[in-house]
């Protein structure tokens, strides 16, 4: 049997480091919180090779005195902790004195800083975990980190790291959101030299959101704010027309510090709670700010998640500061969506009188009802499926069309009863089929008179560019047109009367959901998407001729009875189930 | 309000204002029609807020007064009365109006006309004034090719360029545009420009008879909004706020290839390609043949997995090489009935850029089409 010995130092902190530094934003994401502790202005990122190469780091903060640099880098070293007591109230971003000695005993790391006071500064250099230089050097007021070779001594890390898209969307996730959370501070993110991200530290939140998400959408994002003593939440959250089909734009700061807690996504879901359709989430960026003494921030090494000491408390105002920001902007939030109605509130004012005012708002909003009733109505089939009949796969019996109920489902009559038909999900289906067929030719596109351009956030850019050959497949011509920036020139005839973004849009929405999908098998899925889009309705009223055709095309069909997404088209009451609930047979 | 009408007259102007109506709407008097007298004649609006109608019918009037009734139940009521004068009488009391005509009597309840939006009277003076028949045939040929889509609203609007002596209508739903000019009788003071609803003007042209000859177009400054004013008629509609695209900018200055076809044998074979094309994208493919020594002529092939294949041949002009191009045959057949011409000029560059249509020897109207791309 071996004996039990006691590691040796540099495999202990290899170990250590582990926890702390995963992976190059892990790194970035210390640098960067030791930035904003130091009361940096301004923090300019570069990358290479999506950190693996370099990631330095320099900031304007307070600097590390060069006597000091020596120790900075040991474990347990830090400027932000004294006592045990300290613990609880903690206002920095950083305490344990790990994240320097953990990255130097994985990289070859190199410290520059000097003091805005000094004359001169100092600098460190570190080769996993070994000192190997101290000496005075010029410098700049601040403090310069370059890590260089990240796990060059940790071969089995190095492994595991993904490919340097999705690291590099990590890194820009991270920077984003640091962005958003310190408005005051100037950023720069550079990848292999290409600004990725800048902002001009100016203290506009939404100014940042536009380099982020473009223009449109930080202008429609909601400004939420809510204070009461000792705790105060402030942020953007979505309308509800703008939503995505995944958590990950969903941000919470808990005191400057960046955590991904489910229960406070929970929370502001509950928020929007039946005015998004399933599946559906909303952008969000929330900052909240809180005694440190009600918020345990050493639970996670990572510090990514928190304990809160009333938990319930804190969920039930973000739900309530979430609810009541979005109520207090409905209206306007679904004007967005329908920009022809913008036009219309001056009419308000001058061309109605005004004692009908509150009558002319509750007429806009019925406009607006079929968009919100459809998926209400879809929610109810998905419920409602599970207790009839399970439907078996495969062909269709002859349908005859008895007519439309709800101006969102089809009734018709079959040799073995009744059926009900989603004209969404069947016409979804008839779509999807339909691409399948022609996608053995190709799928032709409608030129654009004049290219549209739009933005995309930095995390999906990568992707996008990647992806440009599947778009095209499907029949978008999509071009980089500058960082960030892209534009369509064509789309695919299915979405022809479509806004071309808009139809762009859907089809990337969710690139970055999975990070390596098979070809084919995202084709699949985008088509899904846009079949999804281009499908009608529920809550539009379709002529008896349109009615037929969408029998006819999903009598057609390889797979008539869930549409590409799974979801059933159709509900079969056979004849039985009718005499049994009438009391004819069986029951009695 | 005591008056009397023709039924014929009062048919035909319920027909012309029910369009404004707006039946499902929360305000309960946006589903009315007002009634009132109005200066010895007796008028009928409607509106939905985003468009509104009135026009103005010959009446014999002994009482003045107002009141909106219910749009649907007014109108097929007078439609069924006979070809008869109509009575109409309002009874204040109980706000319902009396209509009487042959042997027939009814009482219909309505809704005070103090709640019916009020509508701008419009200073005439200061209007810009169009001959009916030419503007109908520009929105006719224009207003078509606005899109629908109502997340992008400008396109949903034409845009109306008067500037001197001449006005530019144009339209645009991203893939194809259609721009036409007219010169103007007498020239304006000054220039005006305007997005308005493409669904307005559909709808102005189809009120405005040939009959009147001018329509006068005011818009009230700082409203947001255009009134086209006529001799028995009047239509307003919110403008649309924003930046229409620049079509000059658009349409392509030369063409390396021009042919020339009979416009309704090209239309016809629009057609019939079309019956196939439906079921695939509206794809079709024009393979243009140039002639050599005899005339040459344009192929017009569809075809769809499920319904089958067509082909077509037209004679034609061709002057340039030969193209094989392929366009959204519903964006030909809309654009090929508008043409008044016996023939019509289609004009190509390649078959991934823009072609363009145009009446042969007019060329106050250009439509211009983006093709589309067969992978």
């Amino acid at each position: 049997m071996s004996r039990i010995e006691i590691l040796p130092e540099a495999v202990a902190s290899q170990i250590a480091a582990g926890e702390v530094i995963e992976r190059p934003a892990s790194v970035v994401k210390e640098l960067l919180e030791n930035a904003i502790d130091a009361g940096a202005t301004q923090v300019s990122i570069q990358i290479e090779q999506a950190g693996r190469r370099l990631i330095e780091l320099s900031d304007d903060g307070a600097g590390i005195p060069p006597d000091q640099l020596r120790v900075a880098i040991l474990r347990h070293a830090t400027s932000k902790l004294r006592t045990t007591e300290d613990l609880f109230h903690i206002d920095t971003l950083g305490f344990r004195g790990e994240a320097l000695a953990s990255i130097g005993s994985v990289s070859r790391m190199k410290i520059t800083s000097r003091q805005p006071e000094e004359a001169a500064g100092g600098r460190v250099v570190v080769e996993g975990g070994a000192v190997r230089t101290v000496e005075s050097a010029g410098a700049p007021a601040g403090t310069v980190v370059s890590v260089e070779d990240l796990f060059y001594n940790v071969p089995a890390r190095l492994k595991f790291l993904k490919r340097d898209l999705t690291e590099r969307q990590q890194i820009d996730a991270l920077v984003t959101r640091y962005a958003l959370a310190y408005p005051h501070i100037r950023f720069k993110l550079f990848h292999d030299g290409v600004a990725a991200l800048q902002t001009s530290g100016n203290g506009d939140r939404r100014e940042i959101l536009a380099a982020i998400y473009g223009v449109d959408i930080a202008r429609q994002m909601l400004e939420i704010s809510f204070s009461d003593e000792n705790f105060k939440l402030e942020g953007f959250t979505s309308p509800v027309g703008l939503t995505r089909s995944n958590r990950k734009e969903i941000t919470f700061f808990v005191n400057g510090r960046w955590v991904q807690d489910s229960s406070l996504s929970a929370a502001l879901l509950k928020g929007y709670h039946t005015l998004l359709m399933i599946g559906r989430y909303p952008l969000a960026v929330i900052f909240i700010r809180m005694d440190p003494t009600e918020v345990d921030v050493n639970v996670h090494p990572a510090k990514a998640e928190v304990r809160f000491r009333q938990p319930e408390d804190v969920f039930g105002k973000v739900q309530r500061a979430i609810r009541r920001g979005l109520l207090a902007y409905s209206p306007p939030a679904q004007l967005v969506s329908q920009g022809w109605q913008t036009q219309l509130p001056p009419l308000n004012q001058r061309f109605i009188s005004r004692q009908i005012d509150p009558a002319w708002k509750m007429a806009t909003e019925t406009q607006e009802a079929p968009a919100i009733v459809g998926p209400a109505f879809e929610e109810g089939t998905q419920k409602e499926q599970p207790a009839l009949d399970a439907l078996p796969a495969g062909d269709l019996p002859l349908l005859r069309l008895v007519g439309q109920v709800g101006s969102a489902y089809l009734v018709a009559e079959g040799p073995d009863g009744l059926y009900l038909i989603d004209q969404h999900a069947a016409h979804e289906r008839v779509l999807f089929e339909k691409w399948l067929r022609q996608r053995e030719q190709s799928v032709p596109a409608q030129a654009l008179l004049t290219p549209q351009v739009f933005q995309v956030p930095p995390q999906i850019s990568g992707m996008m560019t990647e992806q440009l050959p599947a778009l095209e497949k499907i029949g978008f011509r999509v071009e980089p047109f500058g960082p960030n920036l892209f534009r369509v020139l064509a789309i695919p005839a299915i979405f022809s009367g479509a806004d071309p973004v808009a139809a762009v849009m859907v089809a990337v929405e969710d690139f970055e959901e999975d990070e390596t999908p098979l070809q084919t098998e995202l084709e699949a899925r985008l088509a899904a998407r846009i079949c999804k889009r281009a499908a009608v309705k529920a809550g539009s009223v379709l002529s008896t001729e349109e009615q037929k055709m969408l029998l006819q095309g999903l009598e057609a069909c390889k797979s008539p009875r869930t549409c590409p997404h799974g979801r059933p088209t159709m509900i079969h009451l056979p004849i039985d189930l009718l005499e049994k609930q009438f009391g004819r047979r069986g029951s009695r | 309000m005591k008056a009397s009408v023709s039924q014929q007259q009062l048919a035909h102007g319920l027909g012309m204002v029910s369009r404004a109506v707006s039946p499902r709407s929360t305000l309960a008097v946006l589903a009315n029609i007002l009634v009132a007298t109005d200066d010895g004649r007796l008028r009928l609006s409607a509106t939905n807020l985003e468009l509104g109608i009135s026009c103005w019918i010959g009446a014999q009037i002994s009482e003045q007064g107002a009141i909106t009734v219910p749009a649907r139940t007014f109108s097929d009521l007078v439609n069924t009365l006979p070809n008869d004068t109509v009575h109409l009488e309002l009874n204040p009391a109980t706000q319902s109006l009396n209509v009487r005509c042959g042997m027939s009597n009814t009482d219909i309840k309505g809704i005070d006309a103090q709640e019916f939006p009020p509508m701008p009277t419009p200073d005439i003076q200061d209007g810009i004034h169009l001959n009916i028949s030419d503007f109908k045939e520009m929105i006719q040929q224009v207003a078509f090719a606005a899109s629908t889509d109502e997340a992008r609203p400008v396109l949903q609007g034409v845009s109306m360029n008067i500037s001197e002596d001449a006005a530019v209508l144009a339209a645009t739903d991203g893939f194809r545009i259609s721009v036409r000019r007219a010169a103007l009788s007498e020239p304006v003071s000054k220039p005006v420009t305007a997005i308005v609803p493409a669904r307005a003007l559909t709808e102005l042209a189809r009120i405005a008879t040939d009959g009147d000859q001018v329509v006068t177009m005011v818009m009230p400054p700082g409203r947001g909004q255009v009134v086209f004013h006529m001799k028995d008629a009047e239509l307003i509609s919110q403008l649309i706020d924003g930046n229409f695209p620049d079509y000059r900018a658009i349409i392509p200055r030369s063409f390396k290839g021009t042919t020339i076809l009979t416009t309704n044998a090209f239309l016809k074979a629009c057609r019939q390609a079309e019956i196939i094309a439906r079921e695939s994208n509206n794809v079709v493919r024009l393979s243009i043949q140039p002639g050599g020594d005899q005339p040459g002529k344009v192929e017009i092939t569809a075809q769809s997995e499920e319904t089958g294949s067509s082909e077509n041949f037209v004679e034609a002009t061709v002057e340039g090489g030969s193209l094989i191009i392929a366009f959204n045959v519903r964006f030909l057949r809309e654009v090929l009935e508008v043409i008044k011409t016996p023939s019509v000029v289609l004009m190509t560059n390649a078959n991934n850029t823009p072609a363009m249509i145009q009446p042969a020897g007019d060329d106050t109207f250009q439509h211009v089409i983006m093709p589309m791309h067969l992978g």
